[in-house]
């Protein structure tokens, strides 16, 4: 069921913020916020679904208004969202590398020179 | 007649962006060519959006520009629009003129860094992304100019990898950022779910109408997500890492260039597609964040060791003032806002630029460590000091005719209304001018004056070509201070009547008629009454106000001195160190420490301070967490009052 979806995504939202909040390891944060990306994207690729409705696939001319299609606007959303939620872990993941070159360590509370 | 300027807002945006990647092409072989691109990218931008200030914000058009002419279908808007309006187009003036300034300062700024193929390139991303931002007329393709501007923003705040701390600040942003970003998609994607229209001028005619509890947690999410872009309370850490830390032309990108998309994003929220800053709850949520931003911002740049972290606590504590008369809902606060949000990209860049100048002429940026840079750098000294009187909001620059707005529209809130709330505003509002004052003098004093320590004997003025920009921000700074009323005709009353008249918005993109169709009103037409830049009478009504307010506070205090006095007399053992403008320690050198400058008022306060410090952690999970508090307060706060 397509409520079902809703549930799931914002329990991932969720889970992925409480991991990015209560997990010290840099890797583990980027897993979090991974996390919350495919949560956002669930919730927009559900809110295109139309139960019962085919690809929206056609021709100019096979398109009537009889055609029950799911919406392919959401569709094309999450596919940028996609795309950019690979650029965030790519860009994060190349920042802790430099970090741990720099800092020697991968514990978030150990990188803290910037403060108060 | 201005058949050929239709294409002008696509082009603009494109010419940032073709710069971008020409400059990647061919910017490698030779720096002439690089500059070259850049300059004449930055060019073609500026002049186009200049050339649309009269067809727009004089004679009143605004430009509707469909991509592959996909114009709206029996009502629907299916193709991507680039909507112009004078608030757009205000903003994308403030832009552009930002954007090149910034670009022209770092022909000069960052001589001595390699790899400058790749900090061009990204930072004609970040001007076109924001360009882009304030010009769409579609919310997911402002999505992702908002993503755009984040990745350049976070790449260049690490430019400099090697720098202390560049690493950090830009990981944190990233993540807290990243926060901010999935809050905006999240309201994308609830308001899609009610809407199926992702048009800003269709939801500004549906929206309103569809007024159930998903579209209210769509609109908590968009706050919270545009706010997080312009660094409101509690996201300001991010702000004040990133800039410490970022080269000085990307700061004045950051502090003068994001967070206006933030600003933007909130009035095009709250005036245009939801239409709701009438209601006393968005009116009291808007001021309050605007409120805590501004007053939190300014105590924690007291404490700030770095000149351009303390800068960046300003920067956020302006913005602050921004969203506060903003969030008032009247006429006269939206366009007191926008003369300060334009003022705030001026000064505060001024500002960075000087802190860049002193960090390239010397070397540091450590306020304990500076000093008596004045007979060094006269130049810079006196752009500073004008950057510095423009904050404060001293008369005649034009912090004080932006300030003097804002305090006029909060006070008229509160005459209105009657509701105390927006006494408290116009209160703190003045508290924080105060505050901001005292911390230049502070800068002032431990940058610019005292003695000169020797490691920086052989500091020299910076380059010519560093002090132009400056020096045109400068002149940027006097002008509306001294000409307030042209700036409100030309600029700030277009604006405002386009931000409040969403009717005319959505007539323009979906057709004549359509918002009549769709029941939309514009909301707040008339309402500017006192809005009277320079009242001589109110002036001087407010000037005795203030000076018998002194003449009691002093009077009274006197009694309660000698209390305090005694008090720390009895456990400090008399040391006289705790008294206001005295130097606290015997340092290396001894002039007036700029750090120890307010001291007497920073001991009485110390509890506050040390709070504020301890929750400042600089761990990335607690700037999660307040970032997560804050969706998580809007989404209750919002559900249980709209």
């Amino acid at each position: 069921m397509i409520f079902t979806n809703y549930l799931v995504c914002f329990f991932l939202v969720a889970l992925g913020i409480y991991c990015m909040v209560s997990q010290k390891n840099l890797f583990k944060i980027t897993v979090g916020m991974g996390l919350v990306d495919y949560g956002v994207n669930l919730l927009i690729v559900s809110v295109g679904f139309r139960s019962g409705g085919t690809a929206p696939i056609f021709n100019i001319s096979e398109l009537t208004r009889s055609s029950f299609f799911v919406d392919p606007i959401p569709q094309a959303l999450t596919l940028t969202s996609i795309v950019i939620g690979a650029c965030t872990t790519a860009m994060t993941l190349c920042l802790i590398i430099m970090l741990y070159k720099q800092y020697g360590t991968l514990q978030s509370d150990e990188i803290r020179r910037l403060r108060g | 007649m201005y058949d050929f300027m239709y294409h002008f807002p696509v082009l603009a945006i494109m010419a940032l962006f073709l710069g971008a990647f020409l400059n990647s092409l061919v910017g490698r072989r030779n720096a002439k060519v690089r500059n070259t691109v850049v300059v004449l990218s930055m060019l073609a931008a500026l002049v186009m959006m200049l050339s649309l200030v009269k067809p727009i914000l004089l004679d009143g058009n605004s430009i509707v520009y469909w991509l592959s002419n996909w114009a709206p279908v029996e009502g629907w808007a299916i193709g991507i629009s680039l909507e112009v309006d004078a608030l757009s187009l205000f903003f994308a003036l403030i832009v552009v003129v930002a954007v090149f300034v910034s670009g022209v300062y770092s022909f000069f700024y960052m001589d001595r860094d390699d790899s400058l193929v790749n900090y061009y390139t990204l930072f004609l991303m970040l001007s076109g992304s924001v360009l882009g931002l304030v010009l769409s007329g579609d919310l997911f393709n402002m999505f992702v100019m908002i993503e755009i501007m984040t990745f350049t923003a976070v790449a260049l705040t690490a430019f400099r990898n090697t720098y202390e701390g560049a690493l950090e600040g830009a990981f944190k942003y990233l993540v807290v950022g990243s926060l901010g970003s999935t809050s905006v998609l999240i309201g994308i994607a609830l308001i899609y779910s009610q809407t199926h229209t992702l048009n800003l001028a269709q939801l500004a005619a549906v929206l309103p109408q569809a007024d159930n509890p998903v579209t209210i947690l769509a609109f908590a999410f968009l706050f919270v997500g545009f706010g997080s872009k312009a660094f409101l309370f509690p996201f300001h850490p991010l702000a004040a890492d990133a800039h410490a830390v970022a080269p000085a032309s990307i700061s004045l990108m950051i502090s003068g260039v994001l967070t206006k998309c933030g600003v933007y994003g909130i009035i095009r929220l709250g005036y245009c597609l939801y239409q709701n800053m009438d209601q006393p709850f968005v009116q009291y949520f808007v001021t309050g964040v605007g409120v805590f931003s501004m007053f939190v911002c300014v105590t924690m740049a007291f404490n700030q060791h770095n000149f351009k972290r303390l800068l960046a606590f300003h920067s956020i504590s302006q913005v602050g003032y921004v969203i506060t008369v903003v969030g008032l809902g009247s006429a006269l606060g939206l366009s007191a806002g926008l003369f300060h949000a334009m003022n705030h990209t001026i000064f505060k860049g001024l500002l960075f630029l000087t802190a860049g100048a002193v960090q390239h002429a010397a070397g540091s940026l450590d306020l304990d460590e500076l000093g008596g840079l004045s007979k060094k750098m006269p130049h810079t000294c006196a752009l500073f000091l004008i950057g510095a009187a423009s904050i404060s909001g001293l008369p005649p620059f034009n912090g004080f005719a932006s300030k003097w707005m804002i305090y006029e529209a909060a006070f008229q809130q509160a005459g209105e209304t009657g509701n105390f709330f927006f006494v408290v505003v116009c209160v703190a509002a003045l508290i924080t001018s105060v505050l901001t004052l005292a911390s230049f003098v502070k800068v002032a004093q431990s940058v610019f004056f005292g003695q000169l320590n020797p490691r920086f004997a052989n500091t020299h003025e910076v380059s010519l070509g560093m002090r132009i920009p400056m020096w045109i921000l400068a002149v940027l700074c006097i002008l509306p201070g001294l000409f307030p009323d042209k700036v409100q005709q030309w600029l700030l009353t277009p604006a405002t009547l386009a931000a409040v008249n969403a009717p005319g918005y959505i007539d323009a993109a979906m057709g004549t008629g359509y918002a009549a169709q769709h029941g939309v009103e514009a909301t707040l037409s008339a309402g500017f009454g006192m809005s009277g830049a320079w009242q001589p009478v109110m002036w001087l009504l407010l000037l005795i106000s203030v000076t018998l307010a002194v003449c009691i506070v002093a009077l009274l205090g006197s009694d309660e001195k000698a209390t305090v006095t005694s008090e720390i007399s009895s456990s400090e053992d008399n040391d006289p160190k705790y008294d206001s403008f005295f130097s606290g320690e015997a340092s290396v050198y001894s002039q007036v420490g700029g750090s120890d400058l307010f001291w007497g008022f920073k001991h009485n306060w110390r509890h506050y301070f040390s709070f504020m410090h301890n929750w400042h952690s600089g761990v990335v999970n607690d700037y999660t967490l307040y970032g997560a508090a804050a969706i998580a307060v809007a989404l209750v706060l919002c559900v249980i009052f709209l």
